[in-house]
C-alpha cells in the first residue's frame, strides 16, 4: 500500500495487467517480436559489416604509386622513391621492380613476370615456409610455378641468369596480397627504376591521405604519378551497409507497427470492459489526468516488459549469430551491435506508449454518468 | 444549513425530434444530518435528480448550489474536485474495484492525493461498519451486504458533507437491507452528513426524515 500511496497509477496499472495475464502476455508478445525484428535485423547487418570490414582492412590500408601519363620515364626513379619515403615517413614504403625473365629448373623452363622487392612480408602471404625479411637472397614462388618447375622449398631455380634458393611457397593473391608467380630478391632484375611503390599505412584513411599527399607532391604540372588506393572502398562498403541496415530496420519497424496496433486494440478493449470501473473512479473524484496516467502506465509497462524481453532474446540471437560466424558470442556487445538492442527496446516501448494514448484519452474523457448507468 | 440546493432544475434529453424532460422545474434541498428519500415510479427521473445533485450531470436549466457556492457552470475538473471533497457515492451495484482489497477500495477517492494518507481512517471506517476482520479481503470474497458496507466506508473516507445513494438496498435481501440502512442512519448522526437516497421500496422511507416524490420529472 505504501507503493500505491506514491505511485497509485502504476500500482493500479500493474494489477490490471496481472488480472488479465494471458491477454497481457499476448499483447507484450507482439512487442517482443517487434523488438526482435528490429534488434535482430540490426545486429545481423552489423555482424555482416563486421566480417566484411575485417576482410577489407588488410587492403584498404594500402596505396600504390605508379608512373603517370606525363611522367618522363615509364618507371619510378630512385629519387622519386626517396621523395615518396619523405612524404610517407610514418608508413612502410616498398618499391616493387617488375620484369619478364626466364625462370627454369632442371625439369622445366618458362618466361614469367617477376617481382623484385626487399620487404616481401607485407605484400605476400606464405602458403608454405616463411617469408624472410629482409629479403637478401632467394626466391618465392606460387604453387603453380612450383608444380610446373617441379621444385619445393630449399631447391634451387634459375631466375634470369642466376640461381636462387626457393624460400617459401606463396598464396595466390588473397585479399590484401599481391598476386605474383615469382618474387625474387635483388639484384635479379637489371632494368632501371621501379614499376610501382607500395605504401602500407596505419588504416584506410591514412592510406588515402598519403596517396593524395604523394600526388600533391609530384603532380604540380601534369600527372607525373598516379595512385590507386582502397580508401574509398571502405567508405563505399560502409555506406552500403548503412543502407542495408536502414532497409532491415524498416522491415523490423513494420512488425512494431503491427504490435502497436494490437496494443491499441487490446487497450481499447480493456478500457471498454472496465468502462464502469473507470466511471466509478471518476465519480468518486479521481481526476481525468490520473485516469489517463493509469492507462498510459499500463501501455508503458507492456512496452517496457515486452521491450526488455525482446532485447534480451535479441542479444541471445545475436550472440548465437556471432558465435556461428566468428566464434565469439561476446562480439554482440560491441557498441555497433549493442546499440540495436537499445534502439529495439526504445522503439518497442515508444510504440506501446503511443498506442496507449488514444485509449487512455478516451477512457479519461468518458462521462462518468454514462459509464455507471446500470 | 443546506448542503445542496437545486433551484428550478430542468433536465431535457433529446431523442431524435422527440424531447423529454427527465426533470421539470425541480427545487430540492438537503441539510446536514438529514436523510431524504427520493421515491417515484420507474422513469420518473430519480436517478437523473441524484446525478445532478452529485455533480455527475449538469442541468439544462436552473442552478445547483453546493455548500453555498454556485457550481452550475463549473467545468469537468472543477466538478471532479467538488465530488471528491464534498460528496460520497453509494451505488446499487456496489462498484468496488476487484483488483483492490477492502481497505484499498475505501482509500480510492483519496488515493491520488499525495498530501493525505487515509489508511488509518479507511481501517477505522471498515471497523465501524463491522468489517474489522475483512480488511484485506478482495470484493469477490465478500457478500453483497459486506460489499455495500465497504462502499459506504468508501463514500465516507474524504469526510463528505453529503452521501448520495441510488437504491443502496436494491440488490440486498430485506434483513441485509435493514442492516445497511441502520448503518447509514448511524453514520448520518455520527458524522453529521446529509443523505439523499433513491429507493423503490418502502423500507428505506421508514428510515428517512423526509420523502420527496417524483412523477414524470415533477415533484409532488
Ligand atoms: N442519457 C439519456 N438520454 C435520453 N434519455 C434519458 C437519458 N437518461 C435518462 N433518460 C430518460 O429520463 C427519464 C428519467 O430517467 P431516470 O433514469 O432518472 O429514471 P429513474 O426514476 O431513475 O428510473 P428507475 O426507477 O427505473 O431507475 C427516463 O424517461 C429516461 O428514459
Ligand atoms: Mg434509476
Amino acid at each position: 500500500m505504501d507503493a500505491s500511496r506514491r505511485l497509485p497509477s502504476l500500482v493500479m496499472a500493474w494489477r490490471n495487467l496481472w488480472r488479465n495475464r494471458l491477454r497481457t502476455i499476448l499483447a507484450a508478445l507482439g512487442i517482443v517480436i517487434g523488438v526482435i525484428a528490429i534488434a535482430g535485423l540490426g545486429i545481423t547487418g552489423s555482424a555482416l559489416r563486421y566480417g566484411t570490414a575485417q576482410q577489407f582492412s588488410d587492403i584498404t590500408n594500402q596505396a600504390t604509386v605508379m608512373p603517370g601519363e606525363d611522367a618522363e620515364q615509364r618507371y619510378l626513379t630512385e629519387s622519386q622513391v626517396q621523395s615518396i619515403r619523405g612524404v610517407a615517413s610514418n608508413a612502410t614504403v616498398i618499391p616493387v621492380k617488375q620484369g619478364r625473365v626466364t625462370i627454369s629448373s632442371h625439369t622445366g623452363e618458362s618466361y614469367a613476370s617477376v617481382d623484385q622487392v626487399t620487404k616481401p612480408r607485407e605484400l605476400y602471404s606464405a602458403h608454405k615456409g616463411t617469408i624472410p625479411q629482409p629479403f637478401r637472397t632467394g626466391v618465392l614462388i606460387n604453387n603453380e610455378t612450383a608444380a610446373y618447375l617441379n621444385v619445393t622449398i630449399g631447391d634451387l631455380i634459375i631466375v634470369g641468369d642466376q640461381s636462387y634458393k626457393v624460400r617459401a611457397i606463396i598464396s595466390d593473391g588473397g585479399i590484401g596480397y599481391r598476386d605474383s608467380r615469382v618474387v625474387v630478391s635483388p639484384p635479379a632484375l637489371s632494368k632501371q627504376g621501379y614499376s610501382s611503390v607500395m605504401i602500407i599505412a596505419e588504416d584506410g584513411d591514412a592510406a588515402q591521405y598519403l596517396a593524395n599527399a604523394t600526388k600533391d607532391h609530384f603532380n604540380t604540372e601534369g600527372e607525373v604519378v598516379r595512385t590507386s588506393s582502397y580508401g574509398g572502398l571502405n567508405q563505399r562498403v560502409g555506406s552500403l551497409f548503412s543502407t542495408l541496415n536502414l532497409v532491415l530496420l524498416g522491415i523490423g519497424s513494420i512488425s512494431l507497427v503491427v504490435a502497436g496496433v494490437s496494443i491499441l486494440n487490446v487497450m481499447l478493449m480493456s478500457t471498454i470492459e472496465r468502462r464502469s470501473e473507470i466511471g466509478v473512479l471518476r465519480a468518486v473524484g479521481v481526476r481525468r489526468k490520473d485516469v489517463l496516467r493509469m492507462i498510459l502506465a499500463e501501455a508503458t509497462l507492456l512496452g517496457v516488459i515486452g521491450g526488455a524481453v525482446g532485447a534480451v532474446l535479441s542479444a541471445g540471437i545475436g550472440a548465437l549469430l556471432y558465435d556461428t560466424l566468428y566464434s565469439d558470442p561476446l562480439l554482440v556487445f560491441r557498441w555497433a551491435s549493442a546499440r540495436y538492442l537499445i534502439v529495439g527496446f526504445c522503439f518497442g516501448a515508444f510504440a506501446s506508449v503511443l498506442s496507449g494514448i488514444y485509449p487512455a484519452w478516451k477512457a479519461a474523457n468518458k462521462r462518468p454518468v454514462e459509464a455507471i448507468r446500470s | 444549513m443546506s448542503v445542496i440546493e437545486l433551484d428550478g432544475v430542468v433536465k431535457r434529453y433529446t431523442n431524435g425530434d422527440e424531447e423529454i424532460a427527465a426533470l421539470d422545474d425541480v427545487d430540492f434541498t438537503v441539510n446536514r444530518g438529514e436523510m431524504v428519500a427520493i421515491v417515484g415510479p420507474s422513469g420518473s427521473g430519480k436517478s437523473t435528480l441524484l446525478n445532478v445533485i452529485g455533480l455527475l450531470d449538469t442541468p439544462t436549466e436552473g442552478t445547483v448550489t453546493l455548500d453555498g457556492r454556485d457550481v452550475t457552470d463549473l467545468g469537468t475538473d472543477g466538478l471532479t474536485e467538488h465530488r471528491r471533497e464534498s460528496i460520497g457515492f453509494v451505488f446499487q451495484a456496489y462498484h468496488l474495484l476487484p483488483i483492490f482489497t477492502a481497505v484499498e477500495n475505501v482509500q480510492v477517492p483519496s488515493m491520488w492525493d499525495s498530501t493525505v494518507d487515509r489508511k488509518d481512517r479507511a481501517e477505522d471506517l471498515l471497523r465501524r461498519v463491522g468489517l474489522g476482520d475483512r480488511l484485506t479481503h478482495k470484493p469477490n470474497q465478500l457478500s453483497g451486504g459486506q460489499k455495500q458496507r465497504v462502499a459506504i466506508a468508501r463514500a465516507l473516507v474524504n469526510e463528505p458533507h453529503i452521501i448520495l445513494a441510488d437504491e443502496p438496498t436494491g440488490n440486498l435481501d430485506q434483513d441485509t437491507g435493514a442492516t445497511i440502512l441502520d448503518e447509514l442512519t448511524r453514520i448520518k448522526n455520527e458524522e453529521n452528513v446529509a443523505i439523499a437516497a433513491v429507493t423503490h421500496d418502502t423500507q428505506l422511507t421508514d428510515y428517512a426524515d423526509r420523502t420527496v416524490e417524483l412523477v414524470d420529472g415533477v415533484r409532488r
